[in-house]
């Protein structure tokens, strides 16, 4: 287990926390992500849990500049997404398996996106054998199946060799073997020294995989633990998870009433 | 290093548009669809009494332009929407995430490929025409007529600019079908409403895009009371700009 702070190494030496400063999403009525403020470090697996709705998603979004906050703000190294001299070689993303053209071949997205960082031709090919997407590299990317749309988003974040990488919902569609793939990959990401912060709903797979652990509720902040301090006390982690988030959505319940 | 810029966005746009069928349909179509309305055009006046002029077949054989604007108005939509449909402006944001570079690349890629294609387009509607009357009385209209190369060579930037005003309409409207709906209304629609005004209708028949096409760009001389055929094509990247520059300002508030 991977579980103290290592140095970066081999990463350029920016500083690559992910820090989130009271960041605010309100969708009309609706409030998405409520005064978040959290620090994301480097060298270990941050597991973002929460029920499905509380938020995730749309704070991955804003974290990359695609979605504007309404109050607050997301900086990466200190610095907001937008401003970041080259975006993939800073950060890493997998938001959703179906982020790509269905006509297009694995390798010619890959492609596109490194020549919009000046990313090496190289490092396609490189990236492609990672995800074990080589001998699908020419076929049309709509032809495939979950799983293998799942690789090539995650072949996308690796492009870059980014110090952070963002993960939303990387095991969704996975079979067991690509589920082990992925928590292996990003243990080890993490054992370079990159930061890396990725969302679950699955506290069980979030255990095995997650040093730390964010927690929230309806876009508000329940707790900033670790597995370890989580599962201590409780009868299991999943009990843990069922009282933090239940208080949040009895909150909610006598908000909207 | 400071980052990255145009230049690098252009690559990855110029990627993407060839990585996909449906840029080589569109732009294949546009010009067969030119060739064929040329040809179609000459072997109709081949027997025609009295004999035609050569300005009635360059005129009428670069008719084609009404079909092959859609299809290039069409690609010029999907380079925006078909990043919109399908999750893929997500990934392009991600790594180019100061999205006016995005558009102006879009807008260069994509005009660049346009405008050659609409020339191809243009010439093969000017050879299908000619070589369908050859060996008639009908005499040839050659390229080196000033009137008859400005009329061929506009016609291909009048096409060129309808992607460019495909692109900023779907970069407002953002879904495939409404923007393609939308570009196709915007061509038809003024026309006929101009037509409704019978003579009085040129004061504005001359700022419609397909009345322009037909009566100012693609003929050696223009319909009396329509703008020159340069002014028409000016008035065409004006509209284009004005697409372009609404669907800028859009661009930058809206989440993606």
């Amino acid at each position: 287990m991977v579980s103290g702070f290592r140095p970066p190494t081999a990463l350029p030496s920016v500083d690559c926390m992910i820090e989130l400063r009271e960041l605010t999403k309100r969708y009309g009525d609706q409030v998405a992500v409520d005064g978040l403020s959290v620090r994301v470090q480097p060298g270990v697996v941050t597991g973002f849990l929460g029920p499905n709705g509380s938020g995730k998603s749309t704070t991955m979004r804003m974290i990359l500049g695609l979605d504007a906050p309404d109050h607050g703000e997301a900086l990466i190294g200190g610095v907001r997404y937008p401003d970041v001299d080259w975006p993939l070689k800073t950060v890493g993303a997998l938001l959703d398996a179906g982020a790509f053209h269905p006509g297009r071949s694995a390798r010619a997205h890959l492609a596109a996106l490194a020549a919009s960082n000046d990313i090496p031709g190289s490092r396609v090919k490189q990236v492609l054998r990672i995800v074990g997407l080589s001998d699908a590299a020419t076929r049309r990317a709509g032809t495939y199946s979950l799983g293998m749309r799942q690789r090539l988003g995650v072949a996308v974040a690796l492009l870059g060799d980014p110090g952070v990488l963002l993960l939303d919902e990387p095991v969704n569609g996975l079979d067991p073997e690509g589920i082990r793939w992925i928590r292996d990959l990003l243990r080890g990401l993490a054992a370079e020294g990159r930061t890396v912060f990725v969302s679950s709903h699955l506290i069980a797979e979030m255990a095995l995989t997650a040093d730390r652990l964010v927690v929230i509720g309806r876009g508000r902040l329940l707790a900033e633990t670790t597995v370890a301090e989580l599962a201590a006390g409780e009868d299991s982690l999943e009990d843990a998870f069922f009282r933090l988030t239940s208080q949040a959505t009895d909150y909610r319940g006598v908000g909207a009433s | 290093m400071n980052g990255y810029g145009f230049r690098h966005a252009a690559r990855m746009e110029r990627i993407k548009l060839s990585s996909v069928r449906s840029t080589w349909w569109l732009a294949i179509a546009a010009v067969v669809s030119m060739a064929a309305a040329g040809a179609g055009v000459g072997l109709g006046y081949r027997s025609h009494t009295p004999v035609a002029t050569a300005a009635q077949i360059l005129n009428n054989s670069l008719g084609g332009a009404i079909v092959a604007q859609l299809l290039l108005g069409a690609l010029g939509v999907l380079v925006v929407t078909g990043e919109y449909g399908t999750g893929m402006i997500r990934s392009t944001f991600a790594a180019v995430p100061r999205r006016r570079i995005v558009l102006a690349a879009k807008v260069a890629v994509c005009g660049g490929a346009a405008l050659t294609v609409g020339l191809v387009a243009s010439f093969a509607g000017y050879l299908g025409g000619q070589l369908a009357i050859r060996g008639t009385a009908i005499p040839a209209a050659s390229l080196g007529d000033p009137a008859i190369l400005r009329a061929v060579v506009l016609t291909g930037v009048y096409l060129g600019v309808t992607a460019l005003i495909g692109v900023g309409i779907g970069t407002i409207v953002r879904h495939s079908g409404a923007a393609i709906g939308t570009l196709f209304g915007l061509m038809f629609v003024p026309m006929i409403v101009a037509g409704l005004f019978g003579e009085s209708g040129i004061q504005v028949g001359r700022f419609v895009p397909l009345l322009m096409l037909l009566n100012s760009i693609a003929v050696t001389s223009p319909v009396p009371g329509l703008f020159s055929s340069w002014i028409s094509a000016l008035l065409m990247c004006g509209y284009a700009a004005v697409a372009i520059l609404c669907g800028a300002v859009l661009l930058r508030h809206r989440d993606a």
